[in-house]
């Protein structure tokens, strides 16, 4: 017990080095059709793309996600290097880019252009934590 | 410090945070579509709108200040000063209006509703023709004759709105009740459409890219009123929309509206520069020491 204690305070001290929002919980209630969570990035394969996306999520994300990706806690922002935003389709990551999320203080993006959004998450793919 | 200079320090701040940030202002002057102001984020403008008069007619030169705050992702709230100067007449404060727009739905769609409400005490010297309803505004009177008329007026929108292959698709249709006179319920509309003139951004830092520019179409004008409803003895017009996203902050917006009957002037020219300050509240609890 006294071992699991630990490990949660040096994880949680070892979460908030890197900035992350220890405490961002998925909505559960957010979620894809499955025909969105099902579409395929046309920029995939096209990486010189991404810096596009980079300058396009610095412009409209990192006030609240961070530059990093880690996610501001008082904004209730998600960490987006955690797996558990990682491990979502690119189709779901566009849709949420897309529809945003009022509940939660996340607005929608649709605004942008169809394949900005989609150099977002090819961005959104490089803040992926190694292992 | 005193309080004045903090107030002073944070006009400073807020003119310097503004160069930070970033915009995405929709190219339209008049028309609304379902794009609504970020959460906590502040837009200020400054446009103006000015006339090629009519034979008889004397150009005018309205400027107006727009506040537009973003409470929550689906309500945007948004404040106007307005005023108007006349070639060899006068120059003048016209008036004030206080609108909010709501999104009904959390979710795309392919057509997008918001509704739209706005309260407005301007007098008749107000000119800035931010949308038309009832008849065409008077433009041959003195200003001491117009701004001796105050309007009280409630005004309700539809805004309907899509966004289809990166082409946004718009319209307004306008129902408004002024309190200060017998003219029954005025109508109005207006239409547009626009597109960026490119869709992939590019990665460097660039001014004159073509993803900073947009352009598209408004037309808008009135439909009369309850007492004598239909297009004619009105204003209507034809207006070319151009966006420059000047810096990440900044936006540029340029519309020639040509007049295409003859209640409306021959050309209406308006000019946009706005400025966005993101997570506005933030920065200014920190300021006043609050949550860090």
């Amino acid at each position: 017990m006294k071992q699991l204690i630990i490990f949660g305070i040096v994880a949680s001290l070892a979460a908030a080095a890197f900035g992350q929002n220890v405490s961002y919980q998925p909505d559960p209630n957010w979620l894809p059709p499955n025909q969105a969570a099902a579409k395929l990035n046309p920029l995939a394969q096209k990486s010189q793309a991404m810096p596009g996306g980079r300058k396009l999520f610095q412009r409209n994300c990192a006030e609240c996600h961070n530059p990093d990706g880690s996610g501001m806690e008082k904004k209730h922002a998600a960490d987006l290097q955690l797996p558990v935003v990682q491990n979502q389709s690119d189709g779901t990551l566009f849709w949420k880019i897309t529809n945003g999320n009022p509940d939660r203080g996340m607005p929608a993006f649709s605004q942008l252009p169809e394949l900005q959004r989609w150099q977002l998450v090819l961005f959104l793919r490089t803040l992926k934590r190694p292992l | 410090m005193t309080l004045m200079n903090r107030i002073s320090i944070l006009c400073l701040l807020m003119l310097s945070s503004a160069l930070a940030c970033s915009a995405q202002e929709s190219p339209y002057f008049v028309t609304y579509n379902h794009h609504l102001e970020e959460p906590g984020n502040l837009d200020i403008e400054i446009s103006t709108t000015t006339n090629v008069p009519r034979w008889g007619q004397k150009f005018y030169f309205a400027p107006y200040a727009e506040f537009e705050y973003g409470v929550t992702a689906r309500w945007t709230t948004e404040l106007y000063l307005e005023g108007q100067s006349t070639y060899g007449d006068s120059t003048l404060f016209t008036g004030w209006r206080f609108e909010n727009r709501f999104r009904p739905l959390k979710r795309e769609h392919w057509i997008n509703p918001v509704l739209y409400l706005e309260y407005e005490s301007i007098n008749g010297a107000d000119r800035i023709q931010k949308e038309i309803e009832g008849g065409a505004p008077d433009v041959s009177s003195r200003n001491s004759e117009l701004r001796a008329s105050t309007n009280h007026e409630l005004e309700t929108k539809l805004i309907l709105s899509s966004d289809v292959h990166d082409w946004n698709l718009a319209g307004n249709f306008i129902v408004a009740k002024n309190f200060s006179q017998n003219e029954g319920f005025e109508f109005g509309y207006s239409l547009a459409f626009s597109r960026p003139l490119a869709t992939l951004a590019s990665g460097s830092s660039c001014r004159f890219c073509r993803e900073n520019f947009s352009a598209g179409m408004e037309m808008y004008g009135g439909l009369g009123s309850t007492l004598g409803f239909g297009l004619h003895n009105t204003a209507h017009y034809a207006a070319p929309v151009f966006a420059w996203l000047v810096s990440d902050n900044a936006t540029l917006r340029f519309s020639p509206g040509f007049g295409l009957n003859h209640e409306s002037s021959p050309v209406l020219f308006r000019f946009g520069y706005s400025y966005e300050i993101k997570g506005f509240t933030s920065k200014l609890s920190r300021f006043f020491g609050g949550e860090k």
